[in-house]
C-alpha cells in the first residue's frame, strides 16, 4: 500500500502527496490524513483491518511478451492516414463545329493574315509568369442572367478572346480593334441583345464573329439572321471576308425552294423581312422553324410594335436574340419598347418607364460612338458650301416660294403638313437646278470639284434625295468624271457589279447613290470624297451615308461637302436639324451624340414657313405649334 | 507514359492548379482543353481541411501529400476526357507524378539547365521521371512559339473562385 500524506486545504482540494509514493513500505508507516487548518487540527487514523493481510503482500506479477505489432498490443499505427474519398464535380463542354481550315490551306489565301496573340519580350520571363501579363486579354463573363453553376462555369473556363482568335482555328482578315473584341465578347454572353454602335464601328463584323465563336462552342447550331433585302449581298460578302468556312445559305427561290429551306437545318439562314413575313404566313405553326439565334439587322424596322414585320419578327421560335441597328431611336425613346418586346426581356405589350428603360438599356444594349473608341480614325471633314444660286434658279425658286407660299394660305384650316411638304420638296428640287433651263449652282461646284478629285485618281460617292437628280446629273457631267449610278431604279442582279466596278475600275470616279438606297450597309471607306447634294430630313441618315465612306479601314481623312444653297429653304433646314442636335447632345452626352435620327416633326416643318390662316379680317398664325424654339429657328 | 494523341489536333492538355481557402482547406481544378485552349472538360474537387492529428503527423508534408497525391489524383482519375498532359504552376502538384499515368510539367520562375522550354515558359519535372522531357519536347514542337500556357491556370483558378462562392 503507498503511504503518503494527502492534505485536505481549507477549499477541500485535495493536493498532490507531498512525498514521492514508494510501493513496498506500507508496513511500518500507517496512512494519515492530516488537516492544516489550524480550527480543525485532527489527526485521521487508519486502522489495520482483517482484509487488509492480503494488502501486505507483495504483488505477483507475470510478464509475457507480445510482439510490437500484434494486434492485441494494440501498436498497430492507428494514425495511419486515413482520407474520406474526395467528392467532385464536373463540366463537360459541347462539343462545337469544327470549321478551320487546315494550316497549310491558309497559308495560301492571299490577304489573310494570322492573328498573333499579344507579343511579350522574349527577355522577360518573370513578367511572363506575373499574371499582369494577361490583363489586356478580353475574357468573356458569366452573363447577369446565367445563375447556375455551369452556366457561370462555361463562360468562365472559355480562353480570352485574343487566344481563340488566335489559335488558327479563326483566320479574319485583320485583326479587330479591342472595341470590337469587347462587342464580340459581349454579344458572346448574351441572350439578349442590342449592338447599337454608331455607322461605321463594324456590327455585321463582331455579329459574325460571335456567331462563329458561338456555333465552334457549339451553344448553338441553327441562326436565322434577317436583314433588309437590299443587305442581302452585303451579308454575304462580310461572311465570305470574316468567316468563309461559314456555310451561309440565302433564302431565295421560289415558294417550293424556299419551304425546303426553311426545313433545312442549315448553320446560318439568312432572309430578308419581306419574304420573312410572307413565308411565316404561308406555313402551319408545326412547320416553323426553331432557332438557337435570331439577329434583326437594321432592326428599327420592327419599332412599330403592330406592324406585321414586328409581329412575325416577335413570333419566331428562338433561344437568344439579337439586334442591331444604329439609330435604335428615330423618333421617340417608345420605339425602344417594341425591340426590349422582340429581346424578351419585357413583357409582351410592356411599356417601361423611362428609369426602366435606362436599367435595360445598361443590361441589354450595347453602343460605342466613334468619337469614343475610334480616336485614331483619320478624321472626317465636314465642308458646308454656301451656295448663292444662279439668277434663273433664284427667279425659279422666288416665283415658286411665292406662289406656294400664297396656296398654302388659301387652303385656311385645310392645310396639312402634306401641303407643306410638297412645296419643300418643290423648292428643294429647285435649288439642285431649274427645271427650265437646266442651271445649277450646285451642278458646277460639283462638276469643278470631280475634275480635280478625277484627276488626282480619287473617288467619291454622291447623295441626293431624289433618283431624277441623279440621273439628270449622271447625263450632264463629263465623261473623264466616270459616273455610276446606284439607285433604287437599279436592278438588284447589277448593283454588285457597279459596286465592284466602282471599288476597281481606276477610271469611276464618282458613285451617284440615293440615300434610300445607298446610305446603309455599303462599305466604300476607299472613297475619300463624300458630296450630300441636297440634304436628308434627318441627320441620322446623312451620317449613315457619310459613313459608307468614313468607316473602319479608311486609311486618309474623308471630305464631306455639304452643299447648302443661300436664302433658300435648305439654309432653313439646316439650321433647325444643327439646333436639333446639338439639343440631343445637351440631353444625352457626346457619347451618343447620334442616338436618335432627329427628323423633322409636322411642327417644324410648318416652322419653316411662316403661315398664317385667313380669320375673320385678319390672320391667324397656324404653325408650328409646340416646338417653339424651332419657330424661332425658322 | 500517356498514349500520345492520334493526331495534333486531338492533343489535350490538363491545367492542374489549387487554392487554400482560409478555415474551408485546400480545392483542387483541372481544366482539359485542345491545343488551342479551347476547354473540353472541367473537375474541382470539394474542399479538403485536413484535422490537427493529420496536420500534426503530417508535417511539411502534408501539403505536397495533399496537392500531389490526394487531390491530383483524384481529380485525374475521375475526368472524363483524358488529357496527354499536365502542367501546373505549383511545385507540391509535381509531387502526383508518381502516382499518375501521365507526363507532369511545373512552370518555373527563374531558368535552370534542366528545364523544358513550352511556348514561352520554362517547365520543370519531377526529379525521378527526367524521361518526361522527350515528351514535353515534342508537345513544345506542337503548341505556338508564343503560347501562354499560365492563362489557362488563372481560369482554373477563377473557376474554383465561382464554385467555392457557389458552394458557401
Amino acid at each position: 500500500m503507498a503511504s503518503g500524506e494527502w492534505r485536505i486545504e481549507d477549499d477541500n482540494k485535495r493536493v498532490a502527496p507531498a512525498s514521492p509514493v514508494t510501493v513496498g513500505d506500507a508496513v511500518a508507516s500507517e496512512p494519515q490524513v492530516t488537516t492544516h487548518n489550524s480550527s480543525l487540527a485532527l489527526v485521521a487514523e487508519m486502522f489495520p483491518a482483517g482484509h487488509n493481510g492480503a494488502l501486505r503482500r507483495w504483488p505477483s506479477v507475470e510478464t509475457q511478451a507480445v510482439s510490437l505489432f500484434d494486434k492485441r498490443a494494440g501498436l498497430i499505427p492507428s494514425w495511419k492516414p486515413h482520407w474520406t474519398k474526395v467528392p467532385t464535380v464536373g463540366l463537360t463542354f459541347p462539343l462545337g463545329f469544327e470549321f478551320q481550315p487546315k494550316a497549310d490551306k491558309v497559308a495560301e489565301k492571299d490577304g489573310l493574315n494570322k492573328i498573333s496573340g499579344p507579343k511579350v519580350a522574349e527577355s522577360d520571363l518573370a513578367e511572363l509568369t506575373d499574371r499582369s501579363a494577361h490583363k489586356s486579354m478580353t475574357r468573356l463573363k458569366p452573363p447577369s442572367d446565367a445563375i447556375s453553376l455551369a452556366d457561370r462555369l462555361f463562360y468562365l473556363l472559355q480562353p480570352p478572346l485574343q487566344t481563340m482568335l488566335a489559335g488558327q482555328e479563326l483566320i479574319m482578315p485583320f485583326e479587330p480593334f479591342p472595341y470590337q473584341f469587347e462587342g464580340i465578347g459581349w454579344l458572346f454572353q448574351q441572350k439578349s441583345a442590342l449592338l447599337a454602335d454608331e455607322m461605321g464601328l463594324g456590327k455585321t463584323m463582331q455579329t459574325i464573329t460571335a456567331i462563329r465563336l458561338l456555333l465552334r462552342a457549339g451553344q448553338i447550331r441553327r441562326v436565322l439572321l434577317v436583314c433588309p433585302k437590299p443587305l442581302i449581298p452585303n451579308w454575304q460578302r462580310e461572311f465570305k471576308a470574316w468567316a468563309e468556312e461559314l456555310p451561309l445559305t440565302v433564302l431565295e427561290g421560289d415558294g417550293t425552294r424556299r419551304r425546303m429551306l426553311w426545313q433545312m437545318p442549315v448553320p446560318v439562314l439568312l432572309v430578308n423581312y419581306e419574304l420573312l413575313v410572307r413565308d411565316w404566313a404561308d406555313m402551319l405553326d408545326d412547320e416553323k422553324p426553331k432557332f438557337d439565334l435570331v439577329v434583326l439587322d437594321e432592326a428599327q424596322r420592327i419599332k412599330n410594335r403592330d406592324s406585321c414585320t414586328s409581329e412575325t419578327a416577335r413570333s419566331v421560335s428562338r433561344k437568344r436574340s439579337w439586334a442591331l441597328t444604329g439609330t435604335p431611336i428615330e423618333n421617340r425613346p417608345e420605339e425602344m419598347h417594341t425591340l426590349f418586346e422582340y429581346m424578351t426581356v419585357i413583357p409582351k405589350g410592356g411599356t417601361p418607364d423611362l428609369r426602366q428603360m435606362q436599367r435595360l438599356s445598361r443590361d441589354y444594349v450595347l453602343r460605342r460612338t466613334k468619337d469614343l473608341v475610334m480616336k485614331d480614325l483619320p478624321p472626317r471633314i465636314d465642308r458646308e458650301e454656301y451656295l448663292e444660286l444662279t439668277s434663273a434658279q433664284k427667279s425659279a425658286y422666288l416665283d415658286a416660294e411665292q406662289n406656294g407660299i400664297v396656296h398654302l394660305n388659301e387652303l385656311g384650316d385645310q392645310i396639312s403638313v402634306q401641303h407643306v411638304f410638297e412645296l419643300v420638296l418643290r423648292l428643294k428640287q429647285i435649288t439642285n437646278f431649274d427645271p427650265l433651263t437646266g442651271d445649277s449652282v450646285k451642278f458646277e461646284r460639283l462638276a469643278a470639284d470631280m475634275e480635280e478629285i478625277a484627276a488626282s485618281g480619287g473617288k467619291a460617292i454622291l447623295f441626293s434625295q431624289w433618283t431624277k437628280t441623279i440621273d439628270w446629273l449622271k447625263e450632264r457631267l463629263p465623261a473623264e468624271c466616270g459616273s455610276l449610278v446606284y439607285h433604287g431604279g437599279v436592278p438588284h442582279k447589277q448593283r454588285e457589279p457597279i459596286l465592284r466596278q466602282f471599288k476597281d475600275d481606276p477610271n469611276s470616279h464618282l458613285l451617284l447613290m440615293s440615300y434610300g438606297t445607298g446610305a446603309v450597309g455599303l462599305n466604300l471607306q476607299f472613297a475619300g470624297y463624300v458630296f450630300l447634294y441636297d440634304r436628308w430630313w434627318n441627320p441620322a441618315v446623312e451620317d449613315q451615308a457619310i459613313n459608307r465612306a468614313h468607316r473602319i479601314g479608311v486609311k486618309n481623312a474623308v471630305i464631306v461637302t455639304k452643299f447648302i444653297c443661300k436664302d433658300t429653304i435648305e439654309e432653313r433646314i439646316d439650321r433647325v436639324l444643327h439646333e436639333k442636335r446639338e439639343l440631343f447632345r445637351a440631353v444625352l452626352g457626346d457619347g451618343t451624340n447620334s442616338n436618335a435620327s432627329l427628323s423633322l416633326t409636322a411642327s417644324e416643318i410648318f416652322g419653316l414657313f411662316d403661315l398664317k390662316a385667313r380669320h375673320g379680317k385678319g390672320t391667324k398664325k397656324i404653325a408650328p405649334k409646340p416646338a417653339e424654339s424651332s419657330v424661332d429657328a425658322a | 507514359m500517356s498514349t500520345a494523341p492520334a493526331s495534333t489536333e486531338s492533343l489535350r492538355l490538363g491545367f492542374l492548379t489549387a487554392l487554400h481557402l482560409e478555415n474551408r482547406g485546400y480545392v483542387a481544378g483541372l481544366l482539359v482543353t485542345n491545343k488551342y485552349g479551347r476547354p473540353l472538360e472541367f473537375q474541382c474537387t470539394a474542399p479538403v481541411r485536413p484535422n490537427r492529428t493529420q496536420e500534426l503527423l503530417y508535417g511539411p508534408t502534408l501539403v505536397p501529400f495533399l496537392l500531389g497525391e490526394l487531390l491530383s489524383k483524384t481529380l485525374l482519375d475521375r475526368i472524363g476526357i483524358k488529357p496527354h498532359f499536365v502542367l501546373t504552376d505549383l511545385t507540391e502538384i509535381l509531387d502526383s507524378r508518381p502516382h499518375v499515368a501521365l507526363p507532369v510539367a511545373c512552370v518555373l520562375k527563374g531558368t535552370t539547365t534542366d528545364a523544358v522550354r513550352i511556348g514561352k515558359l520554362n517547365f520543370g519535372l519531377h526529379a525521378e521521371f527526367n524521361e518526361d522531357s522527350k515528351a514535353f519536347e515534342r508537345l513544345a514542337k506542337e503548341l505556338a512559339a508564343d503560347a501562354d500556357l499560365l492563362e489557362p491556370l488563372d481560369r482554373v483558378r477563377e473557376a474554383l473562385d465561382e464554385t467555392m462562392k457557389a458552394a458557401a
